[in-house]
């Protein structure tokens, strides 16, 4: 189902810039994603053309790179250890505006090297294999020590990763006549709302070619939106509507299946 | 067929939910129990965050509770006044209660310490109803009927502040009974149950009132006292979910009606015997979570701004 198409043309032609050889044509089935009463996730595609200069050299190798990041959101980590044979909540890191959703796919595997020259990825890693933390803000509390760190790190990957809102893939891009392609991207239903962010990345020869982005929101709409925010600007309210339905359905539940029982 | 939650901020599946909400509400219309003991962990297991679960029980539990308590109305099997007494109780009980709830969300134990409350609460449960009815069962066999004491004299007609409760045909002091109603108040802000499983046994040990009037009392306290948790939690923890809640009354008040007049038809004490092993069951699942070491030993939540 194409709700809205917008397809934006980045470059036409590269006659007017010589050093520039393709041209990259992207949109998208959605500008905006609702959260309805029905929603249950959804899936995004992603779509897109590339042209190619005929004086490029043949044995040029072309990949697609695309990149979702959601809204920033923070995070409490927590660490179980066991306690007298229970597991219990120990250590907590607090990771500050890190994103609600990240989606990365390509169309060939990519290196740690190029995503990290190219700043590209959720968090770069050094060549030494240290992890740069002045990208991240953090609440360490306690916790010291390098190895310590990186395991918050890691793990905070990886549950997000669980939950279906962290993805590296390299199979997910179709290439359809050599320069089309299109990607659906999986959209689980406990994404934060906000704005998303899908960038686009034309890699020749391993060198960023071309970049392109837009955005998109993920919004509550309809009884979703009214429900949450009455229940945020008027809690009090809120509630009293709450229990007034409750009281209403016990009531007349009881007073239905009275008259039930006497025939 | 789903349906989205907006303050849980997921979706689940919407028969999942009808068919909980019912099966909960068969088992309370059949043993004459709130269910919140078995809703909260049964939200919890399908997903739904501990906070909301807690709170939204709470909500579910004032339907149920009143479709209850308007049969023994009509019977006048409810004391008034010594609901009113144990809610004096109840109010401030909640107040803490909520108050430990939102202090132990924010250092991040709450997951723990539900985990834990509830492990003890089903196990006590269990056992003793397990016990009860197969003391029935046997007692059955063997032909005997069991007498029991009306009237208990202990400690409680022995503190000042005594009060005449004529319905209860009772003159005991009032600190009992509030003390009573403050403890519920924190464990049904904290579990998101009503405690008629403490509070009936509590009425009739403690204070020594007559059992046919335990119940619609205790249900008519449990009106007020999950009505407060509810305001209390929709204002402090914003964790009501209006939708889930929908769902889950609606299908537990048609569980709870359907449950009553099953009750009439079958016999109790095999029934009970096997809700007291399904309620054995969650326990163990409950611990098994606590005591095994866990495939993810880390846990991410968001923390949301509060507006």
């Amino acid at each position: 189902m194409i709700k809205q198409l917008i397809i934006l043309f980045y470059f036409l032609t590269g006659m007017l810039t010589p050093t520039i050889s393709f041209a990259l044509v992207i949109g998208s089935d959605q500008e905006e994603i609702y959260i309805d009463a029905n929603f249950s996730g959804e899936e995004l595609l992603v779509f897109g053309a590339f042209y190619s200069d005929p004086s490029q050299s043949r044995d040029s190798k072309s990949d697609i790179l695309i990149e979702v990041v959601g809204p920033p959101e923070d995070v409490a980590l927590r660490k179980k250890d066991s306690y007298f044979g229970f597991w219990l909540n120990s250590k907590s890191v607090i990771f500050r505006d890190v994103p609600g959703f990240y989606y990365l796919s390509s169309t060939s595997e990519l290196t740690d090297e190029f995503l990290i020259n190219n700043q590209i990825g959720l968090l770069e890693k050094k060549k030494s294999e240290m992890i740069d933390w002045s990208l991240l803000t953090t609440d360490w509390g306690s916790i010291i020590n390098e190895k310590e760190k990186e395991e918050f790190y890691n793990a905070l990957i990886r549950t997000k990763q669980n939950d279906s809102l962290y993805k590296q893939v390299s199979d997910e891009i179709e290439i359809i006549d050599g320069n089309l392609f299109r990607s659906y991207i999986d959209i689980p239903n406990t994404v934060p709302v906000g704005e998303y962010t899908v960038n686009l990345h034309l890699i020749i020869d391993n060198q960023v070619s071309q970049e392109y982005s837009y955005n998109f929101m993920v919004t509550r709409v309809g009884i979703e939106e009214a429900i949450y925010s009455f229940s945020k600007n008027y809690p009090f309210f809120y509630g009293l509507i709450s229990l007034i339905i409750a009281i209403i359905i016990g009531w007349s539940g009881a007073e239905i299946f009275k008259r039930f029982r006497r025939i | 067929m789903s349906i989205y939650l907006p303050i849980a901020e997921l979706s689940v599946n919407i028969f999942l939910l009808l068919s909980l909400g019912g099966v909960v509400g068969f088992l309370s219309g059949m043993f004459g129990l709130g269910g919140g003991f078995l809703m909260t962990p049964l939200l919890i297991f399908i997903g739904i965050p501990t906070n909301v679960a807690v709170a939204t029980s709470a909500n579910q539990i004032v339907a149920s509770s009143i479709s209850g308590t308007l049969g023994h109305w009509r019977q006048g099997l409810v004391d008034f006044k010594m609901g009113g007494v144990l809610l004096i109780g109840a109010f401030f009980g909640s107040i803490l209660g909520v108050w430990i709830f939102s202090r132990l969300v924010a250092i991040g134990q709450i997951d723990t310490v539900i985990s834990i409350l509830y492990f003890a609460l089903l196990t006590g449960i269990g056992l003793s109803m397990l016990i009860e009815s197969s003391k029935v069962i046997r007692d059955r066999i063997r032909r005997k009927s069991v007498k029991r004491k009306i009237h208990y004299h202990n400690w409680a007609h022995r503190l000042p502040f005594k009060v005449r409760f004529y319905k209860s045909k009772l003159y005991i002091s009032v600190i009992p009974p509030i003390i009573i109603g403050f403890v519920i108040g924190i464990l049904s802000a904290t579990m998101g149950i009503g405690g008629a499983f403490i509070l009936i046994p509590a009425m009739i040990y403690f204070l020594g009132m007559p059992t046919s009037k335990v119940i619609g009392t205790s249900l008519f306290q449990i009106i007020f006292i999950t009505a407060l948790v509810t305001i209390l939690h929709a204002t402090t923890t914003f964790a009501v979910d209006a939708v889930l809640a929908f769902f889950l009354i609606l299908s537990s008040v048609i569980g709870a009606q359907v449950g009553v007049l099953a009750a009439n038809k079958l016999r109790g004490e095999e029934i009970r015997a096997l809700l007291a092993i399904i309620v054995l069951g969650v326990a163990t699942k409950i611990a098994l979570d606590l005591l095994v070491e866990p495939n993810e030993i880390f846990n991410l939540s968001v923390i949301r701004l509060v507006f």
